[in-house]
């Protein structure tokens, strides 16, 4: 490790390993820091990508995809099931192996990787930063750069130090559970969500499948302080009631951030990205396309930044305004919509899945839908609809 | 009212997975993860409770000194 850089990325998850990669590709002097032992691990993730994103960056190859996708399917907690075909081509991941090949990319491009290095926090210059302070396998070090790109997950606290508000409201934030099951029999190429509120309050379930019988078991749910059951309950109900026979060979854990973005992404000699930015998809909680959109978008806006040799957060802030053009929109509609969706009851909205299962799968149309839900719970429609003709 | 100076919040280490979700909701920023270590500046802590809730396994609890 040297002590001067141009851009040092904290966090080698999809958006760091992403944004080292392009500012090494334009010749930065670029460290790229894992706080962990080893890149990829943890696996905090369900693991499903939609190929169109994804190919913008990386080149699909076996070694990294677990399963290929043909359609998802939409439960609920009576067993009625909705199958449709994925808006667009979507795969499984293998992440740990993944994350490490983005990671190597990375370093392929020029970018120094070190792994067990944890950021303690930036060493400041007026109102700009000049570099972070580290504990580099248990040694207090210093490295200095001219921009930080936070790319520290759900756990950062990178843009805190930044001065960005980051701290998500309870009400935009999921807290997860996800199993590895494996002798557990589902159909390999369907992604299943699961809904109910009785199964996942404010939340869903997912059951993601991985080839060889195996698959993602996961849920998310909202994070309400009347709740007496945990998310692992409800993940523990979820699989018993429908995985007698099976195995655990992981459980993952975790919170994510569901704001639709930090109201600044952006400081003086700084940007975050993927979780650190809250890029999650609002609805979802999806992020591995958005992450590596946003790494990269930052990534750009580094390089343009220090060859313009002005890092101030107004001219950083350009990467907001890129990362509005691509998202901005559909974001905020998925977090009008899971807002709406919140204060259906569970037994309307079993009754539109219901209604919806019993139509044609290959003729049904957004505009059957809204029907459906016309019929069963007008409120939502009105609620969403002004956002599908406004926004 | 809970007195900041006899209730703090406790970890269930045979619960916590490390894996964060308290960190990002905690407004005074004082949980600290580090690999397998989840550190509460007691000091720092509002008693706010935002991280209990957040929490997937249930690991975390306000525990009341003089109860």
């Amino acid at each position: 490790m040297k002590s001067d850089y141009d851009v040092i990325v904290i966090g080698a998850g999809p958006a760091g390993s992403i944004a080292a990669r392009t500012t090494a590709q334009a010749g930065l002097a670029t460290l790229l820091l894992e706080k962990r032992q080893e890149i990829g691990s943890p696996v905090r993730c369900g693991e499903a990508v939609g190929l169109e994103t994804l190919v913008k960056f990386i080149q699909p190859d076996p070694k990294w995809i677990s399963a290929e996708i043909d359609a998802f399917s939409l439960s609920n907690p009576q067993g009625d099931c909705l199958v449709v075909p994925p808006e667009e081509q979507t795969l499984m991941l293998e992440r740990k192996i993944f994350d490490r090949e983005l990671a190597r990319l990375a370093a392929e491009a020029g970018a120094e990787v070190i792994v067990k290095a944890r950021a303690t926090g930036l060493i400041k210059k007026g109102p700009g930063i000049e570099g972070v302070r580290l504990n580099v396998q248990g040694q207090p070090r210093e490295a200095h750069a001219k921009i930080v790109i936070g790319a520290d997950g759900t756990e950062s606290q990178s843009p805190r130090w930044a001065g960005l508000k980051s701290i998500p409201q309870l009400k935009d934030y999921y807290t997860a559970a996800q199993y590895l099951m494996t002798n557990i029999d589902v159909n390999p190429r369907i992604c299943q969500y699961h809904i109910g509120w009785s199964l996942a309050p404010g939340g869903y379930c997912w059951v993601f499948p991985k080839g060889d019988k195996k698959a993602n078991v996961g849920l998310v749910m909202w994070v309400d302080p009347k709740e007496k059951k945990t998310a692992i309950d409800y993940l523990n109900e979820f699989v018993a009631a429908r995985f007698p026979d099976r195995s655990i060979l992981s459980q993952i854990v975790g919170g994510i951030p569901v704001t639709n973005v930090l109201p600044e992404m952006a400081a003086d000699g700084y940007m975050a990205v993927g979780d650190a930015a809250h890029q999650s998809d609002p609805l979802t909680a999806g992020g591995i396309g958005p992450s590596m959109c946003g790494g990269s978008l930052a990534g750009q806006v580094a390089v343009e930044a220090i060859k313009a040799g002005d890092v101030s957060a107004k001219f950083l802030k350009q990467y907001e305004r890129m990362w509005d053009a691509q998202w901005g929109k559909s974001y905020r509609r998925l977090y009008r919509i899971r807002h709406a969706l919140l204060k259906v009851p569970e037994d309307k909205l079993s009754h539109i899945i219901r209604q919806a299962s019993l139509l044609d799968a290959q003729t049904l149309s957004l505009k059957d839908i809204a029907l459906i839900v016309m019929k069963s719970y007008p409120q939502l429609m009105l609620e969403v609809i002004p956002y599908f003709l406004g926004q | 009212m809970i007195d900041v100076a006899e209730a703090y919040v406790s970890v269930d280490y045979d619960h916590c997975s490390y894996c964060g979700a308290c960190v990002a909701v905690c407004p005074p920023d004082c949980i600290t993860l580090h690999d397998a270590t989840l550190m509460i500046d007691t000091a720092a802590c509002t008693l706010c409770r935002r991280c209990l809730p957040a929490c997937p396994t249930g690991a975390l609890s306000i525990v009341e000194a003089d109860a």
